[in-house]
């Protein structure tokens, strides 16, 4: 049995003091993994003491349009994403991800932060995240400070937030013209899925040319990463000169130089090779379209 | 363990309530205030048989702690009834034979009226997503989506 005491933050300011003075506190918002881990009592929780309710902090809840950049508030949920006109119109790979979580009922509760630094092997919004290059906002009593995504992630179920640290928000930038994106994802079933893989694919493409190149799969590393070996493969070549079948195979060397082989490699060796095709396909359809 | 004071509004009542700091929405709604209507089935999310609209929004009840939710609304499947008559999801259920052992039925009640809250008139596509966290292991899911088609129709019908 887990035994914690409950905390709740009315403000932000509040929230930091509360991180500032107590140990072994976890953050809760939506609480659909949290309550979850408590309830199984996973490894993850077994160290909580205190939970700090931050969910009525609505000043962390918004979505909006900078100049370069559309931030996102740490509690906005899902189902926020996914309804969203502007995030459709700019990064339709963030709405297709975040149609693929749960179901409504934990779209409707989970969060953009609770996603992120819960940092699941399987989160659907890492690799989209991760491809467009967003980084979040870690304030603290010290102050405030930026991270990208891929560098505040640190390993599986694990990230670089310090403990008197809370996410405000991340930042996507704005993408110029040419760009191209896509996700992927397979699990057991359609709903209430967790991802055995998934994957973000955003490419910038000129005149049939690539000029910009960002592959990260989910569930397929310790956590997610961009796979250099694939983007370097495909980058400055023309889409027509592209032989689908052999990057696909060379993402899959990739992950198996990075994780070894394990139990589950000889159906992600597969899959994945035929994910990495499928969403190349898509985009370079999509980019001939277009021209 | 120290009690956390809460006021919720359940079914339009209001509520005064200490609660412990693992009491979650569903204990309250069924051992506090003994709306035994909404179900326990898995207990973390998967089966929706807990669900009930929070403030407008479908959710699992089972992954909400009541001292989360200080000020907010909800309403479980005993509040669809008014005044001794049955909601039109609720008619509708029962004519296209959409109950069968019963246990996912408020579950997918509330999830069907929080979809025709907010969009009258949906696809079937949309009931489906709608309905994608609850399980029903009895009918299938046939009966459930025509349902909730033929009171989405209803609605068409009268306001046009």
């Amino acid at each position: 049995m887990i035994d914690y005491e409950f905390l709740k933050a009315h403000s932000l300011n509040e929230a930091l003091d509360y991180l500032g003075s107590y140990e072994n506190v976890k953050v809760i918002a939506g609480g659909t993994d949290i309550l979850v881990d408590i309830r199984k009592e996973n490894e993850r929780a077994k160290s909580l003491k205190y939970l700090l309710d931050i969910s009525k902090l609505k000043e962390l809840k918004f979505i909006e349009g900078r100049k370069d950049c559309m931030a996102i508030g740490a509690l906005s949920t899902h189902t926020m994403l996914v309804e969203s006109a502007v995030i459709n119109k700019h990064f339709p790979l963030l709405v297709s991800a975040a149609k693929t979580i749960g179901s409504t009922q934990i779209r409707n509760r989970g969060t953009v932060g609770g996603n992120i630094n819960n940092a699941s092997p399987a989160a659907d919004l890492l690799p989209p995240l991760i491809a467009l290059k967003a980084h979040v906002k870690l304030r603290s009593a010290k102050g405030e400070r930026e991270v990208l995504i891929d560098e505040f992630l640190a390993g599986p179920y694990r990230t670089n937030r310090q403990s008197g640290e809370i996410m405000t928000e991340v930042c996507v930038p704005l993408l110029g013209e040419g760009y191209f994106m896509n996700f992927q994802k397979i699990g057991r079933r359609k709903a209430m899925n967790i991802a055995r893989l998934n994957l973000a694919i955003v490419l910038g493409i000129n005149d049939g040319a690539i000029f910009d190149s960002r592959v990260v799969p989910g569930a397929a590393t310790a956590y997610p990463m961009r796979f250099r070996k694939v983007e370097e493969a495909i980058s400055g070549k023309d889409i027509k000169d592209i032989d689908l079948a052999e990057i696909g195979e060379l993402a899959s060397d990739e992950m198996i130089s990075a994780t070894g082989v394990r139990w589950s490699t000889p159906y992600k060796r597969i899959a994945l090779a035929s994910l990495v095709k499928r969403a190349l396909e898509t985009i370079f359809m999509e980019a001939k379209a277009d021209e | 363990m120290s009690d956390i004071e809460v006021t919720i509004t359940v079914n339009g009542a209001k509520h005064c309530l200490e609660v412990g700091p693992k009491e979650r929405l569903l204990d309250t709604l069924r051992e506090r205030l003994h709306l035994t209507g909404t179900k326990e089935g898995c207990g973390v999310g998967e089966c929706g048989a807990c669900t009930v609209i929070l403030d407008g929004e479908a959710v699992h009840s089972c992954l909400v702690l009541t001292a989360q939710i200080n000020g907010s609304k909800v309403l479980t499947v005993e509040g669809l009834e008014v005044d001794g008559r049955l909601h039109p999801l609720q008619e509708a259920f029962i004519k296209h034979h959409a109950v069968q052992c019963g246990f996912c039925t408020p579950g997918m009640l509330m999830s069907a009226k929080a979809l025709l809250d907010k969009n009258p008139n949906p696809t079937r596509e949309e009931i489906k997503t709608a309905i994608e966290g609850n399980l029903c292991r009895c009918t299938g899911y046939e009966q459930i989506i025509e349902a909730i088609e033929s009171v989405a129709k209803e609605f068409r019908g009268v306001s046009s």
